[in-house]
């Protein structure tokens, strides 16, 4: 099998049946932080609005690559996913989302500072 | 969140570390939404609210009823979503709900090899093991063998059934009722539900001596 044959017959997020018998289930768990609620609970309410669906979702995910998919946490994929697939129905756009992201992290570090003096 | 209660958000602790660039992410993508009023200023408040009224306790409750009420047992295994809704359980997901019951013959087992459906409206958020490769790539093709890294030893006589959910079908595993629980009340059975068990990866636990002497 050829080097680009691999990930064309296989999605990125495809796992079942794959050779992994090398690896053990590590039984890892997480406390979820704040964001990740927040992140799960966005994708609830864009799922109730017939914004963003649990296969659009998962397609926006599988779009990222797989080398980001395996490079980003679970809701980093998310977040990142809703942002694309928010710019293709012209929901929001980059420019729009850039701005806010600069916003949001002047406001943080601003709170940031006010809480070290 | 609106404007008005993020006015409300204590700064940060000093030492804490800014949020992360994805961080900044979700929250401008959800503030941005709620600007351009596509989501409501509460809804993610609320959602959240909900989620957290979601636990591993529901499933549990769910299983002991089925366990000591055979109507509802067989309303459960005919449609599980009717039979939740019955008990006022919301399905805020738009997903169905399959109800699996173990038995002498078959032990059923659920995974989402594509990405990590769950039956979350039930029990909340998976465990990340659940969301991870090892766990879904093998529990299709070696069941027996992942179930032993669990602790559970199927006898070979004993079907194993692998459900593999999607977007829209999510499965829970209704365990067999230990034995040695004849005399136990809904919520003394409900305490030997656990997660993994409503997974399959393991089975309902076995009620304590001291209990069963009771």
């Amino acid at each position: 099998m050829t080097a680009t044959e691999n990930p064309l017959k296989r999605l990125p997020t495809e796992m079942g049946g794959l050779d992994a018998s090398s690896l053990p289930v590590q039984r890892v768990e997480h406390e979820y932080a704040p964001w990740e609620k927040r992140c799960h609970a966005l994708a609830n309410i864009l799922d109730t609005h017939k914004i963003i669906n649990t296969e659009e979702k998962r397609r926006g995910i599988e779009a990222l690559g797989s080398e980001l998919v395996e490079k980003l946490t679970y809701y980093q994929r998310w977040i990142v996913a809703f942002a694309n697939i928010l710019f293709e129905k012209q929901i929001l756009t980059p420019g729009e989302l850039a701005i806010k992201m600069d916003e949001v992290a002047a406001r943080s570090s601003g709170a940031m500072s006010a809480a070290s003096r | 969140m609106s404007s008005h209660a993020r006015a409300h958000v204590p700064a940060p602790e000093a030492g804490e570390e800014m949020p992360s660039y994805y961080e900044i992410m979700e929250t401008s993508v959800r503030e941005l939404l709620v600007e351009k009023k596509i989501i409501g200023a509460g809804e993610i408040r609320q959602m959240l609210e909900v989620m957290d009224t979601r636990t591993p306790a529901l499933g549990a409750a769910i299983v002991a009823k089925a366990w000591v009420d055979p109507e509802f047992r067989e309303r459960l295994l005919a449609n599980g979503r009717a039979a939740c809704e019955s008990l006022g359980i919301d399905f805020f997901e738009g997903t169905e709900l399959i109800v699996l019951e173990n038995t002498d013959k078959v032990h059923n087992l659920i995974v989402c090899t594509l990405c990590s459906c769950y039956p979350r409206v039930i029990l909340g958020l998976p465990p990340d093991w659940y969301k991870l490769k090892p766990y879904r790539a093998r529990a299709v093709k070696e069941p027996r063998a992942v179930l032993a890294e669990f602790g559970t030893v199927i006898p070979d006589d004993v079907e194993i059934h692998v459900s593999d959910s999607t977007a829209m079908v999510r499965y829970l595993v209704l365990p067999q009722r230990p034995k040695g629980t004849e005399k136990f009340s809904e919520e003394q059975l409900a305490a030997l539900v656990t997660r993994d068990a409503m997974i399959g990866v393991v089975r309902a636990n076995a009620p304590e001596t001291k209990e069963m002497a009771r």
